[in-house]
């Protein structure tokens, strides 16, 4: 019931214009370079395609999106679409016949490196000073996915791992969530299984014992939503994250 | 006149023989105790090979690598000849068979033949390692927890369904055939760039020896994650060693590879790789950091950018042939770098990392870390040179029917026809089929055939493979740039 609550205010907070919809993915040969392709999908209720390629994780024309995202406000129409923007795109097992558009005209985007990209083992990084805090870091995920997405959820997760590393000795604690209540959306049934919170939280669990640190406790927690910045306000998409709490032994 | 220039042809034979005399053979026999000296440099076709061995000369007497240690006379150099670039090329393979027949070391029936069970003395038995210098390897079969079933559809090797050595023999293997890989310039090949591995969506793996990160880079299949491993793989199965290998061994081993550069110095069109303000060559490997992501940093390939830079009056002073190359090999590197083209349905850059499908880009989208084109971020990728509709027709090879139990490959559904699974016989997982680890760009000249099959008799025919499978579209001129670019690595 609190979550329903958050929920809401989430809702009644943000008043852009959020879509959601499940279609099938066309590409546009947009060549401004490297990455610079546009993603476009079409709503079937509304008749409206959207411009999906801001997007971490990008469309595979062999399968089905689930389309999560705000439209943009002020943004140009370089892919012939309407920009959503923040988005989040989810890869689905259901087939699509893939198809191509050429360029038409539209320009594309000139790829530039996102903000929520990992720093190389090289580069000289800013440890945090002390008194150490206790913080909870959100790993966010696609639906029905506990992989790690490229350039977001590893941006988040490098970040805990640092922090935990920084820090040490600390006590770290994982919560997996997943969005398990069952709903329909453009006709596909979207529910996510509960092992699927146990699934994301495992993973991260691996992925800070390769760091070489000691994760104490590992647990999943009921669907909520979450207000942290990893969701850039989208609400749906926050309902599948990991929670890693990271208390200081000082 | 007539006798004098015949004296002169005399004396220039004599001399050159006796020129040929002082030079040992180019092959380096197993325990035959040479010195390893700081230079080494070999001819072939591109021009010449340079290695290097930081830190000065190394007697091989005695030496972990360069003795045969067991029964087959093998020892690692065997396999990773300094002249082909510390791997093995065709020609040098024809070479020892003609010179000694199936009683070389090379020709060792556990994988120096396409089956132990076939006539050794045969050249048929040897056809796969003498017409397309590929080594059997022996992968353990089912592997625990693997999602998929494997059939034998064609086996001209007859390795996969013989009754000893085969898929259903009481010690069932699969065997696949792939080229050994170059045993220098360990420095880049084992740096990590970055602590992830995007492909798996995890930290890079851990060394289960020593519980440190391991880059991704090293075996065709991942099967072992450090070069300690690797040895130890290698003295077990291919070099088949009456002792294991002792701490002391293996330090020496890892030194000597450890501190080998190996790359092309000078092209046989006359320029030495590294003048007129160009790095080429393998001091600039010695000297430089490894593991840093060209589109970070140094660009990939950028060593020839001082010939575009170079005035055209003192371009003008320069041999026709010299400058015509020089300016071929720097337009290479920029289509190499800039020349994009849609990556589609290949497993580790398509799927699962989310880059999308298709997704444009170009060679340094996987080949991106600077002065080697290895991968920064490690893992394997399928380019389809082993996968069916994609690989070219390879019947000299066994043909796999692999088919899905769970979840279909995200590429190829859920029937799948290969010649070599490649990571999917480390892993288990379906969606590997075809995956195999990226390779190291440099002595290229020194090593054909490419691709880990060997399925790219040339530099020309990886450019071809790779303009047929992502119908990129290179023109003429793109392709002899990008050919005498990569002679040029």
């Amino acid at each position: 019931m609190k979550a329903l609550v958050l929920l809401f205010a989430l809702v009644a907070a943000d008043a852009r214009e959020a879509v959601r919809f499940v279609a099938c993915p066309v590409y546009r040969d947009t060549d401004a370079g490297k990455k610079s392709g546009c993603w476009l999908a079409e709503d079937p209720a509304s008749g409206v395609r959207y411009d999906i390629t801001s997007s971490p994780t990008k469309a595979d024309w062999n399968h089905a999106v689930l389309v999560e995202g705000f439209v943009a406000q002020g943004q140009s129409d370089p892919c012939g679409g309407v920009v959503l923007d923040p988005v989040r795109v989810s890869v689905l097992e259901q087939g699509c016949t893939r198809h191509m558009l050429p360029a038409e005209g539209f320009p594309g985007r000139k790829f530039a490196l996102p903000k929520r990209n990992v720093r190389p083992l090289y580069e000289e990084r800013t440890k945090p000073a002390q008194p150490f805090a206790a913080r909870t870091f959100v790993i966010p995920f696609d639906h029905g996915s506990s992989f790690v997405t490229y350039q977001l959820s590893d941006y988040y997760l490098d970040a805990a791992i640092n922090y935990a590393l920084d820090v040490q000795p600390a006590t770290v604690t994982i919560t997996g969530h997943a969005a398990t209540r069952r709903e329909r959306v453009s006709g596909f049934d979207l529910s996510e299984p509960r092992a699927l919170a146990k699934a994301r939280a495992d993973a991260m669990a691996r992925a800070f014992q390769l760091r070489g640190v000691t994760v104490a406790r590992v647990a999943t927690g009921r669907e909520s939503s979450s207000a942290d910045e990893a969701f850039d306000g989208l609400i749906a998409p926050s309902l599948r994250r990991v929670e890693i709490s990271i208390e200081p032994k000082q | 006149m007539r006798f004098g220039v015949l004296a002169l042809a005399v004396a220039l034979l004599g001399f050159g023989l006796a020129a040929a005399t002082d030079k040992p053979d180019h092959w380096w026999q197993p325990g035959e105790g040479r010195t390893f000296p700081a230079k080494l440099e070999y001819e072939n076709e591109g021009g010449t090979l340079r290695l290097l061995l930081e830190g000065g000369p190394m007697e091989t007497k005695g030496h972990p690598f360069f003795e045969p240690i067991g029964p087959n006379g093998r020892a690692c150099v065997t396999c990773h000849q300094p002249a082909n670039a510390m791997s093995l090329a065709v020609p040098d393979v024809q070479r020892q068979w003609t010179r000694n027949g199936a009683k070389d070391p090379l020709f060792a029936a556990v994988d120096g033949s396409n089956c132990p069970s076939l006539p050794q003395g045969d050249r048929a038995s040897h056809s796969l390692l003498l017409d397309h210098g590929l080594i059997r390897i022996a992968r353990p079969w089912p592997v625990k927890g693997a999602d998929f079933a494997i059939e034998v559809v064609r086996d001209p090797s007859t390795c996969n369904l013989d009754p000893v050595w085969g898929i259903k023999s009481k010690n069932p293997h699969i065997s696949v055939f792939r080229r050994p890989r170059p045993v220098a310039n360990f420095k880049f090949i084992e740096a990590m760039g970055f602590a992830y591995d995007p492909k798996a969506g995890m930290p890079l793996a851990l060394d289960p020896e020593t519980n440190k990160p391991v880059a991704g880079n090293l075996m065709a299949d991942g099967r072992v994650p450090t070069l300690t491993a690797q040895m130890r793989d290698a003295a077990a199965t291919h070099l088949a060693f009456t002792r294991n290998l002792d701490a002391g061994d293996i330090a020496r081993i890892l030194d000597f590879e450890r501190r080998l550069f190996v790359a092309q110095q000078r092209d046989s069109s006359g320029t030495m790789l590294d003048a007129d303000g160009a790095e080429g060559g393998p001091m600039k490997l010695l000297v430089s950091a490894p593991g840093r992501l060209g589109s970070q940093g140094t660009p990939v390939w950028s060593e020839f950018e001082a010939w575009e830079k170079l005035p055209e009056a003192e371009k003008a002073k320069l041999p026709k042939e010299v400058r015509e190359f020089r300016d071929s090999v720097a337009r290479g590197a920029r289509v190499f770098r800039d020349k994009t083209f849609l990556i589609t349905d290949s497993a580790g850059i398509n799927s699962p990392v989310g880059f999308g499908n298709p997704v444009r880009n170009s060679c340094v989208f996987c080949h991106n870390m600077s002065y080697m084109g290895m991968d920064v971020a490690p893992g394997q990728v399928d380019l389809g040179t082993t996968n069916l509709p994609f690989a070219d027709p390879q019947p000299y090879l066994p043909l796999f029917r692999v088919t899905c139990k769970g979840k279909p490959h995200p590429h190829y559904g859920r029937v799948i026809y290969t010649h070599d699974p490649g990571y999917a016989l480390t892993t288990g997982k379906c969606a590997d089929v075809g995956r195999i680890t990226l390779q190291t760009l440099r002595g290229l000249s020194a090593r054909a055939p490419y691709f880990s099959n060997g399925s790219a008799k040339d530099l020309r025919g990886v450019i071809d493979y790779y303009d047929r499978r992502y119908s990129i579209g290179y023109t003429e001129q793109e392709k002899r740039d990008l050919v005498n670019l990569m002679r040029a690595l």
